[in-house]
């Protein structure tokens, strides 16, 4: 079977090689970064020889920094509660109306299924600012302004366009016969949806989940236009830290690997799920 | 108990008697530095209820929006100060100044009634003020009955105080008799040098005096020190570039951002006197600047001095100040100078950035979040500030003539207080007041970096600046 | 309880399920979706106003005057320059090396699932994060790649401060993120492609190199096609990764549209331009968005059809 010669073979390892350095290096190098202090940051050439210190993460948990103004105190642990709070609660809400709307299309094609499954899409793929700045002028009087509510309410616009189409996919998938029979059975449609199309389409639903929850994590215009600063998400709390004045950089790298942390270790935790919802089912036959 | 210190305290309170004897005489009476300051916030606490109904709007609650500032600091180290003379309850968010600004924006233009009163520019009012989002302060800074005997308005700096106050007519000049008092000074910074004193004698420099000599000083240090580089100034695209150091030096040679004509306004950076400072101030960051000038806030600016990787800038002292305290390596190693580009000048032209307070003109109580206003600008709190906290620069006559501040200054910041009277009289904001402030010096900080880049030559971008503003200011119905 | 005497109740019920049912499992998704809608409305007739929020006084329609105004606007047409030279080139960037680790990595080994694992990292970073990381790895005092680029001889690389290399910078960080997706969607391709033409063309000696531009190529492009569309889709939107870095500078260099109409809302108040701007941006994805959603379709259907 294996009729590579041991020069491809050689070039393909060298190739990997490089792939994997490329895409792990930067976050190799702000690990290390936040394990240090500005003192050996700031050495030049840089060097791989330092004492690991885990100071910068003790200081962002507790949430006092100190700066070349003083000590300061910065709610980051909030901004990550922010996060986990808002994506969430976006997501379960997001799987509550996206999966059986999307069971809807997949098993009836009613008149203007289509219309209405292409509108909901479109909106994965409206500029998002022309939809936030007008809101920001709406919030207020909605009185949704600076609460959990609007903020899970827009990231509806992430992750239901997500669900739909993913989950949408895998009902297709599943041969309705099934359905058919344990409805002949006499069983009716919302037992036959719990019971039989649930389970099946699980996994398609685990993985527009886990994507859905990753995506609304990772977002960042969103909370940067509507969220006050008790409400925003680590992905804005972060920028606020670059900025921030005289903050140590090895503060800066820790802020930064507790923000990709859970959705990195999610991703490792889940790989499977996330590679078959990223190739949003178009693939599968 | 405690009647003859009370009385001494309140003599000192009042002004008649300075600090050092204050303490000599409370140590005759058996009583030491600490109790006597307990003694003295019990005092001021007092002081400040006298002639007063400090309690009138006991129970109320306002929320601020505030910028990540020493300033803020220095506030909410003292808040609860406020909260017993008043009885009130103060929240507050606290942003990063990135996105400070448009999160200002962002709750006033939606008329949100969340913050009561926020921290601003007095830029920022050119737009705020005409958008109808803040409000004339006027009204409760001229009524005895909103606002305590003991604020002392006039105590302001002058200067200051009509920086802040503008009649709303674009190019209308600020501080006139029509003015509204769109916010209340806070604190305030001038632009002037602040360097690096070893790194200036060993490269054998002298400090600059006027602008050909700042660009040679700036490539000599450069040349004599090793890794560092020469001058630091703000690039980023941002009217933040534009106001401080730049804007300094530029209306030193008499030049000005826009021309009044019977309110038509034009813009005025194309002319020759322009061109020729514009491309000095190129060449110099060109030379002697950051290798990543163009993404270089006051915050970049300031680090790279404090970590001794540049050998002066040219921005607001107060930044020099903070630099030159706290872990920052250079700390004491900093000194300042006062600045005047133009050799024909008669001395520094510094523009000013006021930090203000301002109320939102949503708030729903005005009158309580004045109560804030009133003590937060006050003085007292303006005291406490500057003896205690970074609160610097004051923006009260009084504060500067505190004995216990001019030591502090004197003390770890030498030249520091020179520096601020040689270039006070010439310091004020030297932009004209337009609603489209932002659209032009965003603007001009992009054609900066562009001709910085080499992009565009020097005249070529004015002109080409010139024009695009004079239409935008066309279409906005000012030219 | 007789089974046989509900049957007709069920049939009536299931007959009024199956024309109202549909509509009622998507009706609340879709209202929470058209609460959305009253927003897009808004922007269109911002859009069609002369609203400076500086100048309320001045406020009224103008029409079609904001979008009149980009045709002798040169920042409207660097806008809409820098936005398609920052999609095509990622997009194109993205593919070629995608589809080159899709193909390396095409056989199902322990070495490979690893691989493919560890290039999922970048993709689930955010890309604001994902900015600021690198901004922190080009910082001339003490970024990484400014240490390497002093050792390959660029003593001055400047990265995001300079105008020639800003847009490397951040089409770099486009990248790290985004390669990864491509690479996911064509492997999945590719290890769904049929083998029977490889066989017969290996038992023909065609050489693997023309196989690959005969047969893998061509079966692949639909997947291609939606890969590149989706991500064009994102990439002329692009704000995160420019605002984190630069906030379109240096100069002009990164102004993209959204970028820029978040600067001419929030900072120069000029709301009427703002949503032009935005609303030209909304034309050009929904235009292609259309293309896509066909597409993909398409690609469904004929992947049910191959099963």
């Amino acid at each position: 079977m294996d009729h590579r010669s041991a020069l491809e073979r050689i070039l393909r390892a060298i190739a990997l090689t490089a792939i994997v350095v490329f895409f792990m290096f930067p976050i190799f190098w702000i690990v290390l970064m936040s394990l240090q202090t500005n003192e050996t940051i700031l050495r030049s050439p840089p060097s791989m020889s330092f004492v690991p210190t885990l100071k910068n993460y003790a200081a962002i948990i507790s949430g006092e920094l100190d700066s070349n103004a003083g000590t300061m105190s910065i709610h980051f642990m909030n901004n990550l509660l922010n996060s986990i709070l808002l994506s969430v609660f976006s997501v379960a809400l997001a799987l509550l109306l996206g999966v059986p709307a999307a069971y809807a299309f997949a098993r009836h094609k009613f008149r203007g299924s289509e219309d209405i499954a292409f509108t909901l899409l479109s909106f994965r793929f409206a500029p998002p600012l022309l939809v936030l700045l007008p809101l920001t002028l709406y919030f207020q009087a909605l009185g949704l302004a600076n609460t959990y509510l609007g903020l899970v309410w827009v990231y509806q616009l992430i992750c239901l366009p997500l669900i739909l189409w993913i989950v949408r996919g895998y009902f297709e998938d599943i041969s309705p016969d099934i359905e058919h029979a344990y409805r002949i059975a006499g069983h009716g449609w919302f037992a036959t949806f719990r019971k039989i199309a649930l389970p099946l389409a699980g996994p398609g639903i685990a993985a527009a989940g886990l994507l859905a929850f990753i995506f609304a994590w990772n977002n960042f215009v969103f909370a940067l236009v509507l969220a006050s600063a008790d409400k925003q998400p680590v992905t804005v709390g972060a920028l606020a830290f670059v900025t921030a004045s005289g903050i140590q950089y090895g503060q800066i790298a820790a802020a930064i690997v507790m923000s990709i942390a859970p959705t990195l270790l999610l991703a490792l935790w889940a790989q499977r799920y996330l590679v078959e919802g990223l190739s949003l089912g178009a693939v599968k036959g | 108990m405690y009647e003859k210190e009370k009385d001494l305290i309140s003599t000192f309170l009042d002004g008649g008697m300075s600090r050092r004897s204050l303490i000599r005489r409370l140590g005759a009476l058996g009583l030491t530095a600490a109790s006597a300051g307990t003694l003295h916030n019990m005092m001021a606490t007092r002081a400040l209820a006298a002639d007063f109904d400090w309690k009138k709007h006991s129970g109320k609650s306002i929320k601020l929006l505030l910028n990540k500032h020493p300033y803020t600091d220095a506030m909410i180290a003292n808040l609860d100060t406020f909260k017993q003379l008043t009885g009130m309850d103060v929240s507050y968010d606290v942003f990063p100044e990135d996105v400070y600004f448009d999160k200002v924006t962002a709750a006033l233009s939606s008329g949100s009634t969340e913050y009561d009163a926020f921290m601003t520019g007095a830029y920022m009012t050119w737009t705020y003020g005409p958008a109808g989002w803040i409000v004339d302060h006027n009204e409760w800074l001229n009524d005895p009955e909103k606002t305590n005997p003991h604020y002392n308005w006039s105590d302001m700096l002058e200067g200051v105080r009509k920086s802040c106050a503008w009649n709303g007519i674009p190019g209308g000049k600020l501080g006139s008799d029509d003015a509204k008092q769109w916010c209340i000074p806070w604190g305030y910074e001038q632009n002037n040098l602040t360097y690096n004193k070893a790194m200036f004698d060993k490269a054998g420099v002298a400090v600059p005096t006027n602008m050909d000599e700042l660009i040679e000083a700036a490539a000599k240090v450069q040349a004599g020190n090793d890794g560092i580089y020469g001058i630091g100034v703000r690039g980023s695209r941002s009217w933040a570039t534009i106001h401080p150091g730049f804007l300094s030096a530029y209306a030193n040679f008499g030049e000005m951002d826009l021309t009044n004509d019977n309110g038509k306004l034009s813009a005025a950076m194309n002319t020759d006197g322009s061109k020729a400072f514009h491309a000095k101030w190129v060449k110099m960051i060109q030379e002697s600047g950051a290798s990543d000038w163009s993404t270089h806030t006051w915050y970049q600016v300031g680090t790279d001095l404090g970590a001794g990787k540049s050998g002066m800038i040219f921005d607001a002292d107060i930044l020099g100040y903070f630099m030159n305290g706290g872990d920052n390596a250079m700390a004491g190693q900093l000194a300042y100078a006062p600045f005047a580009a133009n050799p024909d000048a008669k001395g520094p032209t510094p523009n000013i950035w006021i930090w203000s307070l301002a109320m939102s003109k949503f708030s729903k109580d005005l009158d309580a979040t004045w109560y804030f206003m009133q003590w937060a600008s006050g003085p007292e709190h303006a005291l406490f500030g500057a003896r205690k906290m970074d609160f610097v620069d004051p923006v009260r006559n009084t504060v500067w003539q505190d004995e216990m501040f001019q030591e502090k200054l004197n003390k770890s910041y030498p030249g520091y207080v020179d520096m601020y009277k040689t270039s006070a009289p010439g310091a004020s904001i030297k932009f004209t007041p337009q609603p489209l402030f932002f659209d032009l010096t965003t603007e001009w900080a992009a054609m900066l970096q562009r001709m910085v880049a080499k992009e565009i030559p020097v005249d070529e971008g004015l002109d080409q600046l010139a024009d695009s503003m004079n239409g935008q200011l066309s279409e906005a119905g000012l030219r | 309880m007789s089974v046989q005497a509900d049957m007709p109740v069920l049939r009536r019920s299931s007959r009024l399920s199956r024309t109202l049912l549909p509509y009622l499992l998507s009706l609340p998704a879709l209202l929470v979706c058209i609460g959305i809608l009253i927003p897009f409305v808004t922007a269109i007739y911002y859009s069609l106003q002369r609203y400076r929020m500086s100048q309320p006084w001045n406020r009224g329609m103008n029409w079609g005057e904001n979008y009149l105004n980009f045709f002798t606007d040169p920042g409207f047409w660097n806008t809409l320059k820098v936005s398609l030279v920052y999609a095509g080139l990622t997009v194109g960037i993205e593919l070629v090396l995608g589809l080159a680790i899709a193909l390396l990595l095409q056989r199902r080994s322990r070495v490979n699932n690893f691989v493919s694992i560890m290039l999922l990292m970048p993709l689930m970073t955010a890309p604001a994060l994902a900015a600021l990381m690198f901004k922190l790895m080009t910082n001339p005092n003490f970024g990484i790649l400014s240490y390497f680029m002093q050792l390959l001889g660029f003593h001055d690389f400047r990265w995001a401060s300079s105008p020639n290399t800003a847009l490397l910078t951040v089409i770099l960080v486009d990248v790290w993120v985004y390669t990864p997706f491509i690479m996911i969607l064509l492997l999945a391709g590719l290890r769904s492609l049929p083998t029977q033409p490889f066989e017969a063309a290996a038992l023909d000696g065609v050489p693997r190199f023309e196989q690959f531009w005969r047969i893998t190529l061509p079966m692949l492009s639909p997947y291609i096609l939606t890969a590149a569309l989706f991500r064009l889709l994102d990439s002329i939107q692009q704000f995160d990764i420019i605002y984190a870095m630069t906030q379109g500078g240096p100069g002009n260099r990164l102004m993209v549209f959204q970028v820029e109409a978040y600067l001419n809302f929030f900072q120069s108040t000029n709301v009427g331009r703002s949503a032009a701007l935005l609303m030209i941006l909304w034309a050009i994805t929904y235009a292609l968005s259309n293309v896509f959603v066909k597409n993909w379709l398409r690609l469904r259907e004929r992947a049910k059809g191959g099963a």
